[in-house]
């Protein structure tokens, strides 16, 4: 058995898998470490040298589906993309479509991921830092996320599509990302200050974006079910407005709203316009 | 009146435009530039409320000030409903900060009827003017259409706005006089045709300026009058076909506070609504003509779904071999996406189409099986009579409450 480290680094995984497929190596005699969860049983035999007799030709797109599939984390990170990719580079191309068992597990993966970047465009919060605090540390805004999965280095360039020369951060507990206003400054290390930034910056403007969820919110509607599918709980903690969800959901239940109407809406003065 | 009072009110009063899509934009970006905001074509849902739906917009009123009196409005003339009204720079300062934040894509902004149509959709128009001139916005901006408003004012709208909106709301024109007796439903439509006109003068012109990029919408109201499902999908054909409208909304009758006794006091009809839109998505996406969907006057099943109700109905096309069939046809299959069908014909060009492969896929089998044969199954039950298997895969129904007033 040989035992391989790629420090979850999908360019040191590839070149050791294309060591490994030159001398037809077998899936089943190799495994990559996943941090603590070392295999007991695996002994340390060395990767052979030299790129071995066989040159495998792979479609172009398995390389790319490969590399969605390495952001995720999980049980058989890296093992699952040698499977994958000894069998089609043996002429078995249904190990990557979503008929085959194994191919079903890479598509369910890519799927994963993708969703999960997903969930950094929509979930992620940026907290607008005050004037001088934002020229001291030149940056204007900060957001702190907790990804499932590896996404935040290839899914983040869309923040700087979307602010413009906005200079933003977003910390992770694991890695962290920089925008400067021209240039990313991805770290696999997400510095100490910058978790410290995002997680304590104040943020007083934060109850005009909750007065608006209260209020386009329709209890007449109620159907928590939904919510919970699209936006996992897991996120709720790092959203301005999760902490009103519980509070929205058990006023509407308690029947006190019949109608669509926001409750504090409800309590204004009304009037009649004239014609 | 405090800004966060106004927006308490005027996001309140928009929450019944069903609307919130922000998909469908061109490829727009800010980054180097001054200004913010992008769009990519998909949309994004940034959050959402325990009523189960996306937020992707703001989408507030201007005011909630209006001269009309529609029954089913909450904002209608004669609504005792607190009342308050923004000012253009209050929309885009609320805009710029609310999209910073990454709470939402963009705008959605509609407006009660004040003074004129005319000043309406100018007020309307300036907003969007004011995010895209003088604050370089590139996100989306959905417009709500004033119907009786300049064709001219329209075409601003047009050429500001990634999407404009008309509002049918009630189908029929009974029910607009009755419901709605300011609003006529041929200056609806003709609103609709200003638009339509204006996608069609660029339509071929690579280099004309963009007009409404992600389309127009409109939104009916199901279940404050008494039009059945056949009449909404019908009109929804003939909208999608006639203006080339890129989706009709379907908005379930919440009761308003206030209600005037022309309108019901019920529950919104949540079910309803689910199978328009999964039917509406089956003439769009799937190609089925409303005529099939549902032949008679009525309404759609409510304990099957509209695919499953129509492959019953038509036994005689199934079972469909999945290893021969067009994809055209794998489609019509209950319990098989067209994701599912796109795979299966990825598939079967490497091997033959087998069982297990569907378990693959997730298809959802229960519907599916009885509709299909592979290269190892058949159905045993093909002969089961439909309206047995209708009874082992209808859904099952909540008990239905009583009205108090039936």
């Amino acid at each position: 058995m040989i035992a391989l480290d790629c420090d979850d680094l999908f360019d040191t995984w590839r070149k050791q898998a294309r060591v490994l497929l030159g001398h037809g190596i077998d899936p089943a005699d190799v495994t990559w470490s996943q941090g603590p969860m070392d295999d007991l049983l695996a002994i340390a035999t060395p990767l052979p040298e030299g790129p071995g007799p066989f040159r495998p030709r792979v479609p172009a797109a398995l390389l790319a589906q490969l590399e969605q599939a390495a952001r995720y984390r999980g049980a058989q990170r890296w093992n699952l993309l040698y499977e994958v990719l000894w069998r089609v580079a043996h002429g078995d191309r249904t190990a990557m479509l979503a008929g085959d068992r194994l191919g079903s597990e890479l598509q369910r993966r890519i799927k994963q991921v993708s969703r999960e970047a997903h969930h950094l465009h929509a979930f992620v919060r940026f907290v607008p830092l005050p004037e001088a605090v934002a020229e001291r540390l030149q940056l204007d805004l900060v957001a702190y996320h907790e990804p499932a999965h590896d996404i935040l280095e290839s899914a983040s360039s869309h923040f700087a599509d979307r602010l413009g020369r906005q200079r933003w951060l977003i910390a992770t507990p694991t890695d962290g990302i920089r925008f400067d206003g021209s240039n990313l400054d991805y770290r696999r290390q997400c510095p100490g200050e910058w978790i410290d930034w995002a997680r304590h910056a104040e943020d007083p403007g934060a109850e005009l974006w909750r007065t608006y969820y209260r209020s386009t919110f329709n209890p007449a509607r109620l159907n928590p079910d939904a919510l919970r599918l699209h936006m996992p709980g897991r996120f709720w903690r790092h959203l301005p407005e999760g902490m009103l969800i519980p509070q929205l959901e058990s006023l509407a239940r308690q029947g006190k709203q019949r109608d669509g109407q926001a409750l504090e809406v409800g309590l204004q003065r009304g009037k009649r316009v004239g014609r | 009146m405090q800004l966060i009072a106004k927006l308490g009110i005027l996001a309140d009063a928009a929450k019944y435009d069903a609307s919130c899509a922000s998909s469908g934009a061109p490829k727009r970006s800010s980054r180097g530039r001054d200004g913010l905001g992008a769009t990519d074509g998909m949309g994004i849902c940034h959050s959402y409320t325990p009523d189960g739906r996306c937020v992707s917009l703001l989408k507030v009123l201007l005011t909630n000030f209006c001269l009309y009196d529609c029954q089913y409005c909450v904002n209608r003339r004669s609504s005792n409903v607190p009342r308050a009204r923004f000012s253009p720079e209050e929309v885009v300062r609320l805009t710029l900060d609310f999209y910073r934040r990454n709470c939402i894509s963009g705008l959605f902004l509609s407006s009660g009827i004040i003074r004129s149509a005319d000043y309406t959709m100018e007020q309307l128009n300036r907003v969007a003017r004011l995010l895209r001139e003088e604050h370089g916005f590139r996100g989306y901006i959905h417009l709500k259409t004033i119907p009786d408003a300049d064709p001219l004012l329209i075409e601003e709208a047009g050429r500001l706005a990634d999407r404009l909106s008309v509002n049918v709301e009630l189908p029929t024109e009974a029910s607009l006089k009755r419901l709605a007796p300011e609003k006529q439903a041929h200056t609806i439509r003709q609103a609709m045709g200003v638009i339509h006109q204006g996608q069609q003068a660029v339509a071929n012109e690579p280099r004309a300026p963009r007009f409404t990029p992600a389309g127009q919408s409109t939104q009916v109201i199901v279940g404050a009058d008494a039009t059945d499902d056949r009449t909404l999908l019908r009109n929804a054909e003939s909208l999608y076909q006639g203006y080339g409208l890129k989706r009709v909304y379907y908005s379930a009758f919440s009761p308003i506070p206030d209600s005037p006794n022309s309108v019901p006091l019920a529950a919104p009809p949540l079910l309803r609504e689910h199978r328009l839109y999964q039917a509406d998505f089956l003439m769009r996406g799937y190609g089925y003509k409303a005529g099939e969907l549902l032949g008679q006057a009525g309404n759609l099943a409510l304990d099957i779904d509209p695919k499953l109700a129509w492959a019953l109905a038509n036994r005689e096309v199934f079972p469909l071999d999945l290893n021969r069939a067009e994809p055209a046809l794998l489609a019509r299959i209950p319990g098989i996406g067209l994701r599912s069908v796109q795979r299966l014909v990825t598939l079967r060009r490497e091997r033959r189409i087998r069982y297990d492969d569907l378990i693959q896929l997730r298809c959802v089998l229960e519907k599916a099986r009885p509709f299909i044969v592979t290269s190892d199954y058949r159905p045993a039950q093909a002969e089961l009579r439909s309206g047995l298997l209708r009874q082992r895969l209808r859904e099952p129904q909540a008990p239905v409450q009583m009205g108090l007033w039936a």
